[in-house]
Protein backbone atom coordinates (compact mmCIF):
# COMPACT_ATOMS: atom_id res chain seq x y z
CA UNK A 1 0.00 0.00 0.00
CA UNK A 2 0.86 3.68 -1.06
CA UNK A 3 -0.25 7.02 -0.76
CA UNK A 4 -0.24 6.59 -4.73
CA UNK A 5 -2.70 3.42 -4.89
CA UNK A 6 -5.87 5.88 -4.13
CA UNK A 7 -5.52 7.89 -7.39
CA UNK A 8 -4.78 4.53 -9.58
CA UNK A 9 -8.36 3.32 -10.43
CA UNK A 10 -9.14 7.15 -12.08
CA UNK A 11 -6.03 7.47 -13.67
CA UNK A 12 -6.50 4.06 -15.46
CA UNK A 13 -9.78 5.39 -16.49
CA UNK A 14 -8.71 8.82 -17.27
CA UNK A 15 -5.68 7.47 -19.41
CA UNK A 16 -8.28 4.98 -21.23
CA UNK A 17 -10.15 8.28 -22.62
CA UNK A 18 -7.13 10.25 -23.22
CA UNK A 19 -5.35 7.17 -25.09
CA UNK A 20 -9.04 6.94 -27.34
CA UNK A 21 -8.99 10.74 -28.83
CA UNK A 22 -5.49 12.72 -30.03
CA UNK A 23 -5.20 15.22 -27.04
CA UNK A 24 -5.49 15.62 -23.37
CA UNK A 25 -8.68 18.05 -22.58
CA UNK A 26 -7.60 18.77 -19.38
CA UNK A 27 -3.42 19.31 -20.60
CA UNK A 28 -4.35 22.25 -23.19
CA UNK A 29 -1.67 24.50 -23.41
CA UNK A 30 -2.39 28.47 -24.65
CA UNK A 31 0.95 29.04 -26.79
CA UNK A 32 0.13 32.14 -27.51
CA UNK A 33 -2.86 34.64 -26.61
CA UNK A 34 -4.16 36.54 -30.01
CA UNK A 35 -7.02 38.26 -28.02
CA UNK A 36 -9.87 37.85 -25.40
CA UNK A 37 -11.31 34.95 -28.16
CA UNK A 38 -8.35 33.93 -29.79
CA UNK A 39 -5.61 31.57 -28.89
CA UNK A 40 -2.59 29.70 -30.57
CA UNK A 41 -2.42 26.05 -29.49
CA UNK A 42 0.46 23.74 -31.78
CA UNK A 43 0.33 26.11 -34.42
CA UNK A 44 -3.06 26.16 -35.01
CA UNK A 45 -5.37 29.38 -34.50
CA UNK A 46 -8.60 28.44 -32.15
CA UNK A 47 -11.55 30.22 -31.08
CA UNK A 48 -11.83 30.71 -27.37
CA UNK A 49 -15.36 29.80 -26.47
CA UNK A 50 -14.84 27.68 -22.78
CA UNK A 51 -13.17 30.87 -20.29
CA UNK A 52 -14.98 33.16 -18.06
CA UNK A 53 -14.29 36.00 -19.86
CA UNK A 54 -17.82 37.43 -19.92
CA UNK A 55 -17.52 41.03 -20.75
CA UNK A 56 -14.30 40.09 -23.04
CA UNK A 57 -12.42 42.62 -21.07
CA UNK A 58 -8.80 41.12 -20.43
CA UNK A 59 -7.35 43.26 -23.38
CA UNK A 60 -9.52 46.31 -22.28
CA UNK A 61 -6.97 49.11 -23.00
CA UNK A 62 -8.12 51.05 -19.80
CA UNK A 63 -7.42 47.83 -17.53
CA UNK A 64 -3.70 47.24 -19.52
CA UNK A 65 -3.02 50.66 -18.37
CA UNK A 66 -3.97 50.09 -15.27
CA UNK A 67 -2.02 47.69 -14.58
CA UNK A 68 1.53 48.44 -16.34
CA UNK A 69 1.26 52.14 -14.17
CA UNK A 70 0.42 49.68 -11.23
CA UNK A 71 3.70 47.60 -11.35
CA UNK A 72 5.75 50.65 -12.17
CA UNK A 73 4.41 52.56 -9.15
CA UNK A 74 3.51 49.86 -6.77
CA UNK A 75 5.92 46.84 -7.96
CA UNK A 76 4.97 43.27 -8.94
CA UNK A 77 3.96 41.84 -5.94
CA UNK A 78 3.08 42.89 -2.56
CA UNK A 79 5.03 39.63 -0.91
CA UNK A 80 2.47 39.79 2.26
CA UNK A 81 -1.01 39.08 3.54
CA UNK A 82 -3.68 41.35 3.50
CA UNK A 83 -3.13 41.39 7.39
CA UNK A 84 0.12 42.18 7.62
CA UNK A 85 1.90 44.30 4.90
CA UNK A 86 -0.09 43.44 1.83
CA UNK A 87 -2.87 45.81 2.28
CA UNK A 88 -2.40 48.77 -0.17
CA UNK A 89 -3.92 52.31 -0.34
CA UNK A 90 -5.25 50.64 -3.79
CA UNK A 91 -6.62 47.10 -1.81
CA UNK A 92 -8.43 49.49 -0.15
CA UNK A 93 -9.94 51.82 -2.85
CA UNK A 94 -11.42 49.20 -4.47
CA UNK A 95 -12.80 47.63 -1.59
CA UNK A 96 -14.86 51.06 -1.44
CA UNK A 97 -15.44 51.18 -5.44
CA UNK A 98 -16.89 47.82 -5.19
CA UNK A 99 -19.30 48.82 -1.94
CA UNK A 100 -20.24 51.76 -3.60
CA UNK A 101 -21.23 50.16 -6.87
CA UNK A 102 -23.03 47.56 -5.73
CA UNK A 103 -24.83 49.46 -2.69
CA UNK A 104 -23.64 47.52 0.26
CA UNK A 105 -21.79 49.45 2.83
CA UNK A 106 -19.04 46.74 3.78
CA UNK A 107 -16.59 44.88 1.59
CA UNK A 108 -13.36 42.72 2.31
CA UNK A 109 -11.16 41.62 -1.11
CA UNK A 110 -9.22 38.61 -1.23
CA UNK A 111 -6.95 37.01 -3.28
CA UNK A 112 -9.09 35.00 -5.02
CA UNK A 113 -12.99 33.72 -5.40
CA UNK A 114 -12.34 30.29 -3.85
CA UNK A 115 -10.37 32.37 -1.17
CA UNK A 116 -13.43 34.61 -0.65
CA UNK A 117 -15.90 31.95 -0.02
CA UNK A 118 -13.30 29.52 1.73
CA UNK A 119 -12.53 32.65 3.87
CA UNK A 120 -16.32 33.83 4.79
CA UNK A 121 -17.99 30.58 5.09
CA UNK A 122 -14.87 29.50 7.28
CA UNK A 123 -14.82 32.09 9.41
CA UNK A 124 -18.68 32.27 9.81
CA UNK A 125 -19.71 28.93 10.72
CA UNK A 126 -18.33 27.47 13.59
CA UNK A 127 -19.06 23.51 15.28
CA UNK A 128 -20.86 22.31 17.23
CA UNK A 129 -23.77 24.68 16.89
CA UNK A 130 -23.65 26.45 13.66
CA UNK A 131 -25.44 24.26 10.59
CA UNK A 132 -24.96 25.08 7.06
CA UNK A 133 -27.03 24.46 4.55
CA UNK A 134 -25.97 24.17 1.29
CA UNK A 135 -27.71 24.18 -2.49
CA UNK A 136 -26.44 20.41 -4.17
CA UNK A 137 -24.95 22.13 -6.96
CA UNK A 138 -22.49 24.73 -5.35
CA UNK A 139 -18.89 25.41 -6.13
CA UNK A 140 -16.01 23.21 -4.77
CA UNK A 141 -14.88 26.00 -3.19
CA UNK A 142 -18.05 26.60 -0.96
CA UNK A 143 -17.79 22.91 0.06
CA UNK A 144 -14.28 23.36 1.35
CA UNK A 145 -15.34 26.25 2.91
CA UNK A 146 -17.94 24.35 5.24
CA UNK A 147 -15.29 21.20 5.45
CA UNK A 148 -12.79 24.13 6.60
CA UNK A 149 -15.12 25.52 9.18
CA UNK A 150 -16.28 22.26 10.56
CA UNK A 151 -19.52 23.18 11.09
CA UNK A 152 -22.65 20.19 10.26
CA UNK A 153 -23.47 20.77 6.53
CA UNK A 154 -26.80 20.01 5.30
CA UNK A 155 -27.30 19.82 1.44
CA UNK A 156 -30.54 20.83 0.37
CA UNK A 157 -31.75 19.91 -3.71
CA UNK A 158 -30.71 22.18 -6.33
CA UNK A 159 -32.47 25.33 -7.07
CA UNK A 160 -35.10 23.96 -4.86
CA UNK A 161 -36.21 26.37 -1.74
CA UNK A 162 -38.74 24.18 -0.79
CA UNK A 163 -36.25 21.55 -0.27
CA UNK A 164 -34.23 24.02 1.89
CA UNK A 165 -37.20 25.01 3.80
CA UNK A 166 -37.77 21.46 4.81
CA UNK A 167 -34.49 20.83 5.95
CA UNK A 168 -34.40 24.38 8.24
CA UNK A 169 -37.75 23.23 9.78
CA UNK A 170 -36.45 19.81 10.58
CA UNK A 171 -33.27 21.81 12.74
CA UNK A 172 -33.56 21.52 16.26
CA UNK A 173 -33.35 24.41 18.89
CA UNK A 174 -29.55 23.58 20.12
CA UNK A 175 -28.82 24.95 16.58
CA UNK A 176 -27.17 28.85 17.03
CA UNK A 177 -26.22 30.26 13.55
CA UNK A 178 -27.79 29.03 10.48
CA UNK A 179 -25.60 29.81 6.95
CA UNK A 180 -27.14 29.37 3.66
CA UNK A 181 -25.40 29.09 0.45
CA UNK A 182 -26.26 29.38 -3.41
CA UNK A 183 -24.88 30.97 -6.46
CA UNK A 184 -26.54 33.28 -8.69
CA UNK A 185 -25.72 31.61 -11.95
CA UNK A 186 -24.25 27.98 -11.59
CA UNK A 187 -20.97 27.47 -13.78
CA UNK A 188 -21.47 24.23 -15.73
CA UNK A 189 -25.20 24.38 -16.59
CA UNK A 190 -25.66 28.63 -16.62
CA UNK A 191 -28.61 27.56 -14.91
CA UNK A 192 -29.81 30.47 -12.48
CA UNK A 193 -30.92 30.22 -8.90
CA UNK A 194 -34.56 31.69 -7.78
CA UNK A 195 -32.65 34.25 -5.58
CA UNK A 196 -35.98 36.00 -4.46
CA UNK A 197 -37.88 32.84 -2.67
CA UNK A 198 -34.29 31.32 -1.27
CA UNK A 199 -33.80 35.21 0.48
CA UNK A 200 -37.52 34.58 1.81
CA UNK A 201 -37.17 31.13 3.05
CA UNK A 202 -33.62 31.72 4.75
CA UNK A 203 -34.80 34.72 6.35
CA UNK A 204 -38.47 33.40 7.49
CA UNK A 205 -36.24 30.88 9.76
CA UNK A 206 -33.87 33.32 10.86
CA UNK A 207 -30.99 32.00 8.59
CA UNK A 208 -28.46 34.40 6.78
CA UNK A 209 -27.83 33.95 3.26
CA UNK A 210 -24.76 33.71 1.38
CA UNK A 211 -24.87 34.72 -2.32
CA UNK A 212 -21.95 33.88 -4.62
CA UNK A 213 -22.26 35.68 -8.08
CA UNK A 214 -19.28 34.88 -9.08
CA UNK A 215 -20.89 34.11 -12.61
CA UNK A 216 -23.11 36.50 -12.91
CA UNK A 217 -21.68 39.94 -11.90
CA UNK A 218 -21.52 42.23 -14.60
CA UNK A 219 -23.43 39.63 -16.06
CA UNK A 220 -27.17 39.66 -14.58
CA UNK A 221 -29.63 42.68 -13.60
CA UNK A 222 -29.80 46.52 -15.35
CA UNK A 223 -26.52 47.70 -13.37
CA UNK A 224 -24.53 44.56 -13.90
CA UNK A 225 -25.17 43.55 -9.93
CA UNK A 226 -25.81 40.05 -10.42
CA UNK A 227 -29.30 38.34 -10.31
CA UNK A 228 -30.13 39.61 -6.93
CA UNK A 229 -29.98 42.84 -8.55
CA UNK A 230 -32.03 41.10 -11.20
CA UNK A 231 -34.50 40.09 -8.94
CA UNK A 232 -34.88 42.98 -6.78
CA UNK A 233 -33.62 41.61 -3.39
CA UNK A 234 -29.70 43.37 -3.64
CA UNK A 235 -30.31 44.63 -0.38
CA UNK A 236 -31.65 41.40 1.47
CA UNK A 237 -28.84 39.29 0.82
CA UNK A 238 -26.93 38.69 4.16
CA UNK A 239 -23.00 38.18 2.02
CA UNK A 240 -22.41 38.37 -1.42
CA UNK A 241 -19.33 36.82 -2.51
CA UNK A 242 -17.63 37.53 -6.31
CA UNK A 243 -14.66 36.76 -8.17
CA UNK A 244 -12.10 38.84 -10.62
CA UNK A 245 -11.46 36.19 -12.52
CA UNK A 246 -14.60 36.14 -14.45
CA UNK A 247 -15.97 39.67 -15.88
CA UNK A 248 -13.48 42.12 -13.98
CA UNK A 249 -11.19 40.34 -16.06
CA UNK A 250 -8.19 39.89 -13.08
CA UNK A 251 -7.54 37.67 -10.73
CA UNK A 252 -8.48 38.05 -7.23
CA UNK A 253 -12.35 37.77 -5.01
CA UNK A 254 -14.52 39.51 -2.37
CA UNK A 255 -17.25 39.51 0.30
CA UNK A 256 -20.07 42.34 0.47
CA UNK A 257 -22.27 42.80 3.38
CA UNK A 258 -24.52 45.68 5.20
CA UNK A 259 -23.51 43.61 8.85
CA UNK A 260 -20.45 45.76 10.31
CA UNK A 261 -19.79 42.38 11.86
CA UNK A 262 -18.55 41.81 8.29
CA UNK A 263 -15.22 43.24 9.51
CA UNK A 264 -14.25 40.87 12.35
CA UNK A 265 -13.15 38.37 8.68
CA UNK A 266 -9.98 40.91 8.59
CA UNK A 267 -9.18 39.02 12.31
CA UNK A 268 -10.59 35.32 11.74
CA UNK A 269 -10.74 34.33 8.34
CA UNK A 270 -7.73 31.79 7.92
CA UNK A 271 -7.86 32.26 3.87
CA UNK A 272 -7.58 35.83 4.13
CA UNK A 273 -5.37 36.18 6.92
CA UNK A 274 -2.33 33.45 5.45
CA UNK A 275 -1.67 34.58 2.12
CA UNK A 276 -0.62 37.03 0.01
CA UNK A 277 -2.85 39.62 -0.95
CA UNK A 278 -3.25 40.44 -4.82
CA UNK A 279 -0.83 42.20 -6.64
CA UNK A 280 -0.81 45.96 -7.44
CA UNK A 281 -1.65 45.01 -11.39
CA UNK A 282 -4.37 42.23 -10.48
CA UNK A 283 -6.02 45.23 -8.28
CA UNK A 284 -5.74 48.23 -10.78
CA UNK A 285 -7.08 46.08 -14.30
CA UNK A 286 -10.25 44.86 -11.77
CA UNK A 287 -10.40 48.61 -10.42
CA UNK A 288 -10.68 49.88 -14.16
CA UNK A 289 -13.06 46.54 -15.15
CA UNK A 290 -15.33 47.77 -12.40
CA UNK A 291 -15.15 51.20 -13.64
CA UNK A 292 -15.80 50.24 -17.28
CA UNK A 293 -19.35 47.92 -16.21
CA UNK A 294 -20.57 50.82 -14.26
CA UNK A 295 -19.97 53.26 -17.03
CA UNK A 296 -20.87 50.98 -20.31
CA UNK A 297 -23.83 48.51 -20.55
CA UNK A 298 -23.00 48.01 -23.96
CA UNK A 299 -20.50 44.91 -23.36
CA UNK A 300 -23.65 43.35 -21.32
CA UNK A 301 -25.88 44.09 -24.55
CA UNK A 302 -23.29 42.63 -26.52
CA UNK A 303 -23.12 39.02 -24.24
CA UNK A 304 -26.62 38.74 -24.14
CA UNK A 305 -27.06 39.20 -28.17
CA UNK A 306 -24.12 36.44 -28.46
CA UNK A 307 -25.75 34.44 -26.18
CA UNK A 308 -29.31 34.77 -27.67
CA UNK A 309 -27.60 33.72 -31.00
CA UNK A 310 -25.73 30.74 -30.01
CA UNK A 311 -28.45 29.52 -27.63
CA UNK A 312 -30.69 29.20 -30.43
CA UNK A 313 -28.42 28.12 -33.12
CA UNK A 314 -27.79 24.88 -30.80
CA UNK A 315 -31.32 24.55 -30.17
CA UNK A 316 -31.97 24.47 -34.03
CA UNK A 317 -29.17 21.98 -34.39
CA UNK A 318 -30.98 19.34 -32.35
CA UNK A 319 -28.70 19.76 -29.17
CA UNK A 320 -29.99 18.80 -25.48
CA UNK A 321 -29.08 21.92 -23.68
CA UNK A 322 -28.96 22.30 -19.51
CA UNK A 323 -30.60 25.44 -19.24
CA UNK A 324 -32.41 28.34 -20.23
CA UNK A 325 -30.61 30.87 -22.43
CA UNK A 326 -27.17 32.63 -20.65
CA UNK A 327 -23.67 33.03 -21.21
CA UNK A 328 -23.01 29.87 -20.17
CA UNK A 329 -24.41 26.81 -22.90
CA UNK A 330 -23.92 23.37 -21.93
CA UNK A 331 -24.38 20.84 -24.17
CA UNK A 332 -25.24 17.57 -22.57
CA UNK A 333 -23.52 14.41 -23.91
CA UNK A 334 -24.41 11.10 -24.23
CA UNK A 335 -21.34 9.85 -22.00
CA UNK A 336 -17.76 10.39 -20.90
CA UNK A 337 -16.35 8.52 -24.23
CA UNK A 338 -18.85 11.00 -26.30
CA UNK A 339 -18.00 13.57 -24.67
CA UNK A 340 -14.15 12.98 -25.23
CA UNK A 341 -14.86 12.63 -29.08
CA UNK A 342 -17.03 15.33 -29.40
CA UNK A 343 -14.27 17.68 -27.75
CA UNK A 344 -11.70 16.67 -29.59
CA UNK A 345 -13.69 16.62 -32.88
CA UNK A 346 -14.37 20.51 -31.96
CA UNK A 347 -10.45 21.18 -31.21
CA UNK A 348 -10.06 19.45 -34.98
CA UNK A 349 -12.54 22.57 -36.16
CA UNK A 350 -10.80 25.29 -34.38
CA UNK A 351 -13.04 25.65 -31.31
CA UNK A 352 -12.24 25.33 -28.05
CA UNK A 353 -14.88 24.76 -25.04
CA UNK A 354 -14.72 23.07 -21.76
CA UNK A 355 -15.18 19.58 -21.29
CA UNK A 356 -16.68 18.57 -17.81
CA UNK A 357 -17.54 15.15 -16.84
CA UNK A 358 -18.37 13.65 -13.33
CA UNK A 359 -18.18 13.98 -10.56
CA UNK A 360 -16.68 17.64 -11.64
CA UNK A 361 -21.10 17.81 -12.91
CA UNK A 362 -24.18 17.85 -11.51
CA UNK A 363 -26.36 14.61 -11.43
CA UNK A 364 -23.67 12.69 -13.12
CA UNK A 365 -23.78 14.19 -16.77
CA UNK A 366 -21.06 14.60 -19.17
CA UNK A 367 -21.31 18.07 -20.83
CA UNK A 368 -19.54 20.37 -23.34
CA UNK A 369 -19.47 23.60 -21.93
CA UNK A 370 -19.50 26.91 -23.96
CA UNK A 371 -19.60 30.35 -23.25
CA UNK A 372 -19.80 33.29 -24.64
CA UNK A 373 -18.17 36.43 -24.22
CA UNK A 374 -19.41 39.89 -25.21
CA UNK A 375 -15.43 39.95 -27.22
CA UNK A 376 -16.72 37.14 -29.38
CA UNK A 377 -17.35 38.85 -33.05
CA UNK A 378 -19.44 37.84 -35.63
CA UNK A 379 -16.84 35.64 -37.46
CA UNK A 380 -16.06 33.99 -34.10
CA UNK A 381 -19.55 32.84 -33.57
CA UNK A 382 -19.62 31.75 -36.87
CA UNK A 383 -16.74 29.63 -36.95
CA UNK A 384 -18.60 27.92 -33.11
CA UNK A 385 -21.89 27.67 -34.71
CA UNK A 386 -20.05 25.89 -38.05
CA UNK A 387 -18.09 23.24 -35.87
CA UNK A 388 -21.24 22.90 -33.97
CA UNK A 389 -22.84 22.43 -37.62
CA UNK A 390 -20.32 19.60 -38.31
CA UNK A 391 -20.67 17.91 -34.93
CA UNK A 392 -24.24 17.27 -34.68
CA UNK A 393 -24.04 15.97 -38.01
CA UNK A 394 -20.85 13.77 -37.10
CA UNK A 395 -23.50 12.36 -34.39
CA UNK A 396 -25.96 11.96 -36.30
CA UNK A 397 -23.93 9.57 -38.83
CA UNK B 1 -36.07 -6.70 18.90
CA UNK B 2 -37.90 -8.47 15.43
CA UNK B 3 -39.12 -5.18 15.03
CA UNK B 4 -35.41 -3.39 14.89
CA UNK B 5 -34.62 -6.13 12.43
CA UNK B 6 -37.93 -5.15 10.39
CA UNK B 7 -36.97 -2.00 9.62
CA UNK B 8 -33.86 -2.26 9.18
CA UNK B 9 -34.37 -4.83 6.57
CA UNK B 10 -36.57 -1.74 5.14
CA UNK B 11 -34.07 0.53 5.45
CA UNK B 12 -31.59 -1.77 3.82
CA UNK B 13 -33.87 -2.37 0.83
CA UNK B 14 -34.82 1.15 0.29
CA UNK B 15 -31.16 2.31 0.02
CA UNK B 16 -30.54 -0.96 -2.55
CA UNK B 17 -33.62 0.19 -4.94
CA UNK B 18 -31.59 3.96 -5.41
CA UNK B 19 -28.46 2.05 -5.06
CA UNK B 20 -29.50 -0.50 -7.86
CA UNK B 21 -29.32 2.10 -10.95
CA UNK B 22 -26.02 3.01 -10.62
CA UNK B 23 -24.61 -0.69 -9.77
CA UNK B 24 -23.61 -0.96 -13.43
CA UNK B 25 -21.22 -4.09 -12.51
CA UNK B 26 -24.55 -6.08 -10.53
CA UNK B 27 -22.56 -6.44 -7.13
CA UNK B 28 -24.77 -8.27 -4.85
CA UNK B 29 -25.40 -6.13 -2.38
CA UNK B 30 -25.03 -6.49 1.29
CA UNK B 31 -24.25 -4.82 4.75
CA UNK B 32 -20.53 -4.75 3.49
CA UNK B 33 -20.72 -3.99 0.24
CA UNK B 34 -18.41 -0.42 0.31
CA UNK B 35 -20.25 1.94 -2.57
CA UNK B 36 -17.03 3.82 -3.12
CA UNK B 37 -14.77 0.48 -3.53
CA UNK B 38 -16.59 -1.87 -4.84
CA UNK B 39 -19.89 -0.36 -6.59
CA UNK B 40 -17.27 2.49 -8.57
CA UNK B 41 -19.95 5.04 -7.37
CA UNK B 42 -18.67 8.77 -7.23
CA UNK B 43 -18.76 10.76 -4.10
CA UNK B 44 -21.59 13.19 -5.62
CA UNK B 45 -24.02 10.38 -6.55
CA UNK B 46 -23.63 9.22 -2.90
CA UNK B 47 -24.57 12.69 -1.81
CA UNK B 48 -27.51 12.13 -4.12
CA UNK B 49 -28.88 9.00 -3.50
CA UNK B 50 -28.46 10.10 0.50
CA UNK B 51 -30.27 13.29 -0.30
CA UNK B 52 -33.33 11.08 -1.82
CA UNK B 53 -33.55 9.19 1.65
CA UNK B 54 -33.06 12.18 3.82
CA UNK B 55 -36.33 13.03 1.99
CA UNK B 56 -38.17 9.42 2.67
CA UNK B 57 -37.44 9.58 5.71
CA UNK B 58 -37.73 13.09 6.77
CA UNK B 59 -34.46 13.15 8.43
CA UNK B 60 -31.05 15.29 7.82
CA UNK B 61 -28.06 12.92 7.53
CA UNK B 62 -25.08 16.05 7.69
CA UNK B 63 -22.39 15.66 4.81
CA UNK B 64 -19.83 15.24 8.10
CA UNK B 65 -21.47 12.02 8.48
CA UNK B 66 -21.72 10.92 5.16
CA UNK B 67 -17.60 11.73 4.23
CA UNK B 68 -17.05 8.76 7.17
CA UNK B 69 -20.04 6.23 6.12
CA UNK B 70 -18.26 3.81 3.63
CA UNK B 71 -20.58 0.47 3.35
CA UNK B 72 -24.76 0.27 3.21
CA UNK B 73 -24.46 -0.86 6.76
CA UNK B 74 -23.07 1.69 7.80
CA UNK B 75 -25.45 4.35 6.36
CA UNK B 76 -28.16 2.27 7.44
CA UNK B 77 -27.00 2.21 11.01
CA UNK B 78 -26.53 6.50 10.44
CA UNK B 79 -30.25 6.87 9.57
CA UNK B 80 -31.59 5.00 12.84
CA UNK B 81 -29.21 6.95 14.58
CA UNK B 82 -31.05 10.09 13.28
CA UNK B 83 -34.28 8.73 13.20
CA UNK B 84 -33.91 8.20 17.16
CA UNK B 85 -31.90 11.82 17.52
CA UNK B 86 -34.33 14.15 15.18
CA UNK B 87 -37.68 12.23 15.49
Amino acid sequence: MSLFDKFKSTAEQYNALVAATERDPFGVSMDEIKGPTRAIVKGKEIVLAGTNNYLGMTFNKDAVDAAKIAIDEAGTGTTGSRFANGTYAAHRKLENDLAEFAGYKYCIVFSTGYQANLGAISALAQPPNDVILIDADCHACIYDGCQLSGAQTVRFRHNDPESLDKRLSRLDENVSGKLVCIEGMYSMFGDVAPVGEFVEVAHRHGAQLLLDEAHSFGVFGDGGRGVCERDGVLADVDFYTGTFSKSLASIGGFVMSNHPELEYLRFSSRPYMFTASPSPANIAAANAALKKIAEDASMRTSLWENANRIHAAFTQLGFELCAETSPVIAVKMANREQAFMAWNFLMDHGVYVNLAIPPGTPNATSILRLSVSAAHTNEDLDAVVGAYTALSEALAS
Amino acid sequence: MSGIQEDDDLVFRKIASLIEPLNDKGVKLTRETDMIADLEIDSVSVLDIVMDIEDSYDISIPVNTISEIKTIGELVDAIHDLKKEQS
